[in-house]
């Protein structure tokens, strides 16, 4: 954990909750191991702020939920996602990418092309 | 789609509350949980693990708080929490709770009755389906202004050549009676109409076959369709009554079918037979069929009424005898119906409900301000602390909400027991089919609406004008901090103004219903109403064919009725008092006349003792006995009002005239005695008309009414009456048997029924609004105690005193009272159908309401006022 760790961007923890959630059910907490797996730990994620954002997401119909029971044999609550949700991460992820290269354009700039 | 997922979600959430918590609680420990295990499994010490943990996490709280947030809940809680204060405040100030609960029961209640009748009447469909494509087609002959009928000939011409109606049918409604051996006869409405009516309507019975062509052919079988409640009601119901022959006015008819429960189109009527032409209907200046159609899909009214203005045109020029000047109109099947007419009289009553509730909301609005200085200090805390506007406010509102919904509750009962009063007010009255007194779901949407509406209405201001509150003053003064306290005053007075303006216009209201119903009552009617029985009597054209035959029947009936113990005197009428006339053309001996044009009279036909039976005396010569009859010369009674019409000064015994029936001149007819007037119009129950009296002996009639002033209480000898009918014949049915004063209270049931619940609304009405008045001066005072005591530490009297709390009090009345007569005058034309004997603008009532809302003001302004008085200045002045 002595690994140098970023702060999330304001409003991306819903689309790596939707991504990490793509791949398959998960429980809040496998949800929170998949993306540090992902982002090889460089992430720091609040714990505290993972369950809100999946109630909200819940609540806003892009993932669903149900009980279910957990690798070490424990009632958990899983969360998938829905076709809604599908469609609002591919909508998000090309939003990123579109702001992540217009960033980087800008960022890249040189004194004399400005 | 997705604010539907989300209402969902919220709903779960909201409904499984403890469910959803406890779910929340067990997922957030596992995260926990299952973080530490994972510590662990890195070699962690188990409790360094479970530590950090628990601090990595975060607060446990906050996340649920944050939780709850995402999914809308928070204002669930906030609502809950806001309806158990407000709860908790109306139960710890239970004077006034009770107060504004029951003026807002008092309000809602009213109003929701007369929404569940008014929109009953105006929704109620003639138990038609489709009643906006059905229209009426009437005669209307341009020379005289006249509004008729149409003619067989015209019918049948109209219904080849029409284009724009899917369907033309025409009806005559009859009163018949229906005899066989399932029961006693009775009388029945019954329709005569062409064989296409029902596919016109689009109607169908329920069972065996509609109307064909060949039933209308002059000689075809006899055939006849019940309507479903003469099925229910007098055949039980029994599907084996289909081919069976029944006797309608002595006519055998077969009984084809039954129509589908609800379905007595047109005029509410029992029965149907097929109409046939014969030689009387077949005349084309004899215009006694109404004409009905169905317009044609995509065809408007107006093109209709084009079309048969050109067919009536076409009419004229072909048939200039009958047909001149005689162009038809054609009019939506609402505007002939009597519900149609009374229209303005059902939006009056709504205003005044309306009123009623207003004024029950500016009553709980001022109390409501009144309250909001003590609320102020309150208020002024939670501001200080940090609550926002918006949330005082909601439970500001939530609070009034809580007030007018009990109100409403309340106001069920009001509504529900204000119908059953109305219904036993109408009495054995025949209700008409559009009138329902009960709540139907509508109505029961139109409470709920109604009370969170008034909530809102009355709790906006009060709640606006806290939600102002300086909160600086407030707290530094440790009073009321009411730095609008006189916007406050001013808004109190200003809604004082408003009920006294709207009590004005009820109080406009109900004085004239109580000026009509004391006229009518008090009008003399001419004869004695008490202890005399009356029935409607019919022999049937097929039995009793010569006017011989009528006459031998009344008179042997009379016999057997006046033999009967308790009988005084028995005799015949063509109408009773307040039921009309026949219409006769007459000419005076000695007079000239036109020719064409003769003068007209009303006239009615009476057995020789009617005027012993009826207990009237001459004015002048005699009244008929009974040697008149045939033989002799033909006499004839006139009314005083026809004396002095046609003969002013001159003596009217011995003057002769002539009626002319059909085209015939009668015999002239010797004047042998004028009688006093007796109240005959059936319309304007206070006018006097010039009447002639015939005797029946000269001019016999097949319907009529059985008369009998009896000794002992007059409907306790229907049934003897009934039993000598039938053994003069078995087949003759006694329809319509009340006694002639319960005819008489339903004649003026319109006036007393309406004026008891204008009364009663205006009543409430001024009521609530001295207790308005009362409510904002007693704040007044209160708030002014300081004032008063330094006014008499200064040496006012405690007359004084009272002349300024009295003197500011009353103030509202008379801008309020100035607007409110505006608005009456306006208003009162709308009773103009049931006013009797009343102009709208009647001096005397705008008098006397005035005079009454003056008395109530006052004594809405009196008892604050003598409160002032009892102030104590040395306690006043220490009050602090």
């Amino acid at each position: 954990m002595d690994k140098k760790q970023m702060e999330l961007l304001q409003g991306t923890l819903d689309m790596l909750i939707l991504k990490a959630v793509s791949l398959g059910p998960l429980h809040g907490y496998g949800i929170l191991l998949r993306i540090q797996q992902i982002s090889k730990d460089r992430l720091e994620i609040q714990q505290g702020s993972l369950y809100p954002a999946l109630y909200r997401l819940e609540h806003q119909g892009w993932i669903s939920s149900e009980w279910g029971e957990s690798e070490n044999k424990r009632k958990a609550k899983y969360y998938r996602l829905t076709a809604a949700g599908r469609r609002k991460l591919q909508t998000e992820a090309e939003k990123w990418n579109r702001m992540a290269d217009v960033i980087a354009g800008i960022l890249q700039s040189t004194p004399e092309e400005v | 789609m997705r604010s539907w997922s989300r209402l969902r979600s919220w709903l779960r959430a909201a409904l499984r509350r403890s469910r959803m918590e406890r779910d929340m609680d067990a997922e957030l420990r596992l995260h926990i949980e299952a973080f530490a295990e994972d510590l662990v499994h890195s070699g962690v010490p188990r409790e360094e693990a479970w530590r950090r943990a628990r601090i990595e996490f975060g607060g446990l709280e906050r996340a649920k708080e944050e939780c709850r947030d995402a999914l809308a809940l928070r204002l669930v809680d906030h609502v809950a929490r806001d309806l158990r204060f407000g709860l908790r405040l109306l139960i710890k100030n239970p004077g006034f709770t009770t107060a504004a609960v029951i003026a807002l029961a008092l309000g809602i209640g009213a109003d929701t009755a007369m929404y569940s009748i008014v929109n009953g009447a105006l929704s109620w469909d003639f138990g038609l389906e489709n009643r906006d494509r059905i229209v009426m087609v009437n005669s209307v002959d341009r020379g005289r202004s006249q509004e008729w009928g149409a003619s067989y000939p015209d019918f049948r011409d109209f219904r080849t050549q029409v284009k724009s109606l899917a369907g033309l049918a025409a009806y005559q409604l009859t009163a018949v009676n229906l005899s066989d051996h399932s029961a006693l006869p009775e009388r029945y409405y019954c329709v005569q109409m062409s064989a296409n009516g029902f596919s016109v309507v689009q109607q169908k019975p329920m069972l065996g076959r509609d109307f064909i062509a060949e039933d209308e052919r002059p000689g075809a079988p006899a055939v006849i369709i019940l309507a479903y409640h003469v099925w229910r009601d007098r055949y039980a119901q029994d599907p084996a009554i289909l081919g069976k022959t029944v006797r309608v006015d002595e006519v055998p008819r077969v009984v084809i079918s039954v129509m589908p429960p609800g379905r007595r189109f047109p005029e509410d009527t029992d029965l149907w037979v097929p109409l046939v032409p014969d030689a009387t209907l077949e005349r084309r200046n004899a215009r006694g069929l109404m004409l009905f159609g169905r317009l044609r899909d995509r065809m408007s009214l107006e093109s209709a009424r084009l079309e048969f203005r050109a067919l009536a045109e076409r009419l004229a020029v072909q048939y200039p005898d009958a047909n001149k000047d005689i162009t038809a109109e054609v009019r939506p099947i609402v505007e002939i119906s009597g519900l149609y007419y009374i229209k303005p009289l059902f939006f009056a009553l709504f205003g005044a409900v309306g009123f009623v509730l207003l004024i029950a909301c500016a009553d709980v609005a001022n109390m409501l301000l009144a309250r909001a200085g003590e609320r102020a200090r309150e208020v002024s805390i939670r501001v200080a602390i940090g609550a926002g506007r918006v949330p005082i406010i909601r439970q500001l509102l939530l609070e009034s909400v809580v007030l007018s919904i009990a109100g409403g509750f309340l106001g069920w009962l009001v509504a529900v027991g204000g119908l059953r009063w109305f219904d036993r007010g109408m009495g054995s009255t025949a209700k008409p089919l559009w009138l329902h007194l009960s709540l139907d779901r509508n109505a029961l949407i139109y409470l709920a609406a109604i009370s969170v509406g008034t909530g809102i209405l009355f709790g906006l201001a009060p709640a606006l004008r806290l939600a102002k509150t300086d909160v600086n003053a407030a707290l530094k003064d440790g009073g009321s901090g009411m730095s609008g306290s006189k916007f406050g005053l001013r808004l109190s007075s200003l809604l004082v103004t408003f009920q006294m303006a709207l009590c004005v216009v009820l109080l406009a209201g109900a004085g004239l219903m109580i000026r009509s119903a004391v006229k009518l009552y008090s009008a003399p009617i001419g004869v004695n109403i008490s202890q005399v029985l009356t029935m409607r009597i019919h022999l049937p054209e097929k039995k009793y064919a010569p006017p011989e035959s009528w006459r031998a029947f009344h008179e042997n009936l009379q016999k057997r009725l006046s033999a009967l113990p308790g009988v005084a005197s028995a005799s015949v009428a063509s109408q009773l008092p307040f039921g009309g006339w026949t219409t006769l053309s007459f000419e005076l001996e000695g007079r000239k006349n036109d020719e064409v044009q003769l003068p007209e009279t009303g006239g009615l036909v009476v057995g020789n003792n009617y005027f012993q039976t009826m207990q009237v005396q001459p004015q002048h010569g005699r009244v008929f006995t009974d040697s008149d009859g045939l033989a002799g010369t033909p006499i004839v009674v006139v009314n005083q009002s026809f004396a002095e019409k046609y003969w002013p000064g001159e003596e009217p015994l011995g003057k002769r005239l002539r009626v002319k029936e059909e085209q015939i001149l009668g015999p002239w007819l010797t004047v042998v005695g004028v009688v006093p007037d007796i109240l005959q119009n059936f319309r304007h129950h206070l006018q006097h008309d010039p009447l002639i009296y015939l005797p029946f002996a000269e001019q016999p009639a097949r319907r009529v009414f059985l008369i009998a002033r009896t000794q002992v209480p007059p409907t306790t000898l229907a049934n003897a009456f009934r039993s000598e009918v039938q053994r003069l014949d078995e087949n003759l049915a006694l329809d319509d048997v009340r006694s002639l004063e319960e005819r008489v209270a339903e004649s003026r049931l319109t006036v007393s029924l309406f004026g008891a619940i204008c009364t009663v609304f205006a009543g409430v009405a001024t009521v609530l609004a001295a207790i308005g008045l009362y409510a904002v001066n007693a704040h007044a005072v209160s708030q002014r105690t300081r004032e008063i005591g330094l006014h008499m530490a200064m040496g006012a009297s405690r007359s004084d005193v009272a002349r300024l709390v009295f003197g500011q009090g009353i103030r509202p009345l008379a801008p309020g009272v100035a607007i409110g007569l505006l608005l009456a005058l306006g208003v009162t034309r709308l009773l103009r159908v049931v006013l009797v004997g009343v102009s709208p603008s009647d001096p005397l009532t705008f008098v006397g309401i005035v005079l009454v809302l003056t008395i109530a003001a006052a004594l809405g302004c009196a008892v604050p006022a003598r409160r002032a008085m009892k102030v104590d200045p040395m306690v006043a002045l220490r009050y602090e």
